[in-house]
């Protein structure tokens, strides 16, 4: 965070007034959201239609779903959360999710033996 | 148990293998012993004001508190508290423009600058457990959907503001006002999406201990934790602690919004997985909870030796009245720590006063003045919310 002072000063024993309080204007420089997705058939469809509200993350850390799941949850974040999703990119999607879990638990678990 | 079990927890660095959108390689991860993962979570990227965090999402940040760390003091410090926002918020603050409208069922709508606010009512000082709805969602079995946090998103803070209940009487309510709502400056970025605008009734906003508050732990708030206003309900989980303040809203009636409505609900009554229409009621007071954070699943410890065993536990919306190790076949009451309040965090250990073999599924349950207990049992939900079953590891003996 940067510049940001806001001083609590906390009153001093025996005297009468109340802690003050200063606001002070704060700004915060978030880091870069790499779009790290597997390079999998479909991913330009999730980069377009998914990462303007959320990081890729979100998507890959779920536990392994159903297609039909998987179609839920975007039929989810069209009507319940108006993300503007191509109806025509949602098999793209679907299919790149489906492979994606795959491969990401695979690795993982590779990478714990 | 395996080898390979053993090990899952621990912090894998460097981890190596045919990585696709792994994160890249010599980069800590930190495994959350989700069943059936992905469970693995890196350290990066840092944000401002933070040390090491499981960053569960970038944008908008969910950054979950490494469990070693949360057991380390019954107050958990600002750059190690977990961080959740449902919608992109502003990275910019200009106190003299910023402005909280109290309207809705009110005698007169008014709108505070930020010395109003200070100045509503005396200065309040409360220490809180601040936890997310779905904190522990990702050890749900069977799985659901959703954040996959482990038991890292809750922290404990000494939170400075004014009474709600002051502020809300600037403003003066009106005969049948039932609700308060807030709304702060998180909005989604895409028309007709749902704010994420929560409200409690009537006789929980006008508690003596619900705040408007500016101060974490002595120091401002900082922007990932609301700069530079955010309600404060000792108790409730923190999907009702709105940040970025900028609108209370009483309320004549229910509350259809959709984060209230619709969603943080949980079923009225257990459930099984596979139950499909159940009447669900808002997610709202928290029940107990207890965690290990000295040892982790897997951990060798010392046969013949004693062990002593550490770790937080908290009342929930009431005072934690005793913590006890339990296993099979023994149950062992905990030494508590420091007492800083009934919605605080408290730390408890317990000594076993020589090891004999392996210490298979033991775990810590915590019980408040009202009588509650953590149960043996999941108490399952579609949501993973309010998790507080009891959370059981395995230490080896050698």
């Amino acid at each position: 965070m940067r510049a940001l002072v806001l001083i609590l000063v906390l009153a001093l024993a025996g005297c009468e007034r109340a802690p003050a309080v200063t606001f002070a204007d704060a700004s915060i420089t978030l880091p870069d959201d790499p779009l790290d997705l597997p390079d999998l058939p479909g991913r330009e469809a999730v980069i377009t239609n998914c990462t303007a509200c959320h990081s890729p993350s979100t998507m890959l850390q779920q536990p392994r779903l159903s297609r039909e799941k998987w179609e839920a949850t975007v039929g989810k974040m069209i009507t319940t959360y108006k993300a503007p999703i191509d109806a025509a990119a949602i098999p793209a999607i679907v299919d790149y999710m489906v492979a994606a879990q795959d491969a990401e638990i695979t690795s993982e678990a590779a990478r714990s033996r | 148990m395996s080898e390979s079990r053993i090990t899952r927890r621990a912090l894998i660095a460097g981890a190596g293998g045919a990585a696709l959108a792994a994160p890249a390689i010599g980069q800590k991860l930190v495994d959350l012993g989700l069943p059936g993962g992905p469970s693995l979570r890196p350290l990066a990227p840092a944000f401002p004001g933070k040390d090491a965090m499981i960053v569960q999402r970038i944008r908008p940040p969910l950054l979950e508190t490494p469990l070693g760390v949360l057991g380390d003091s019954a107050i958990t410090p600002n750059e190690h508290f977990f961080v959740r926002w449902n919608w992109d918020f502003p990275t910019a603050i200009n106190v003299a423009n910023y402005r909280v409208a109290v309207g809705g069922a009110v005698k007169q709508a008014v709108e505070l600058s930020l010395d109003d606010i200070v100045n509503a009512g005396e200065p309040v000082e409360v220490v809180a457990v601040n936890q997310c709805a779905g904190n522990g969602r990702g050890l749900s079995d069977p799985r659901v959907t959703g954040t996959q946090w482990g038991n890292g998103a809750m922290g404990c803070a000494k939170w400075t503001g004014v009474r709600l209940k002051d502020v809300l009487a600037k403003a003066g309510l009106a005969p049948g006002a039932k609700r308060v709502r807030f709304a702060g400056l998180d909005v989604p970025p895409m028309e007709g999406a749902p704010q994420f605008i929560k409200s409690v009734p009537l006789d929980i906003a006008l508690r003596d201990d619900v705040l408007v508050a500016w101060g974490m732990n002595g120091a401002p708030l900082p922007m990932l934790h609301g700069y530079p206003l955010r309600i404060v309900v000792p108790g409730w989980f923190s999907t009702y602690w709105v940040k970025m303040l900028a609108t209370i809203e009483v309320l004549s009636g229910e509350d259809d919004s959709y984060y209230v409505a619709k969603s943080y609900r949980i079923p009225a009554r257990p459930i099984t997985p596979e139950d499909k229409d159940f009447p669900t009621v808002s997610i709202t007071a928290m029940p107990p909870r207890a965690l290990i954070t000295s040892h982790a699943d897997g951990a060798v410890v010392k046969r013949g030796a004693p062990l002593t065993l550490r770790g937080l536990a908290l009342g929930g919306d009431a005072a934690l009245s005793r913590v006890d190790l339990v296993g099979e076949g023994f149950e062992r009451p905990c030494t508590l720590g420091p007492d800083e309040g009934p919605y605080a965090f408290r730390l408890w250990e317990v000594t076993i006063p020589e090891v004999q073999q392996d210490l298979v599924g033991i775990g810590v349950r915590a019980a408040n003045i009202n009588g509650a207990v953590q149960p043996e049992a999941l108490n399952w939900n579609p949501s993973g919310y309010a998790r507080n079953v009891i959370e059981r590891i395995t230490l080896r003996a050698v």
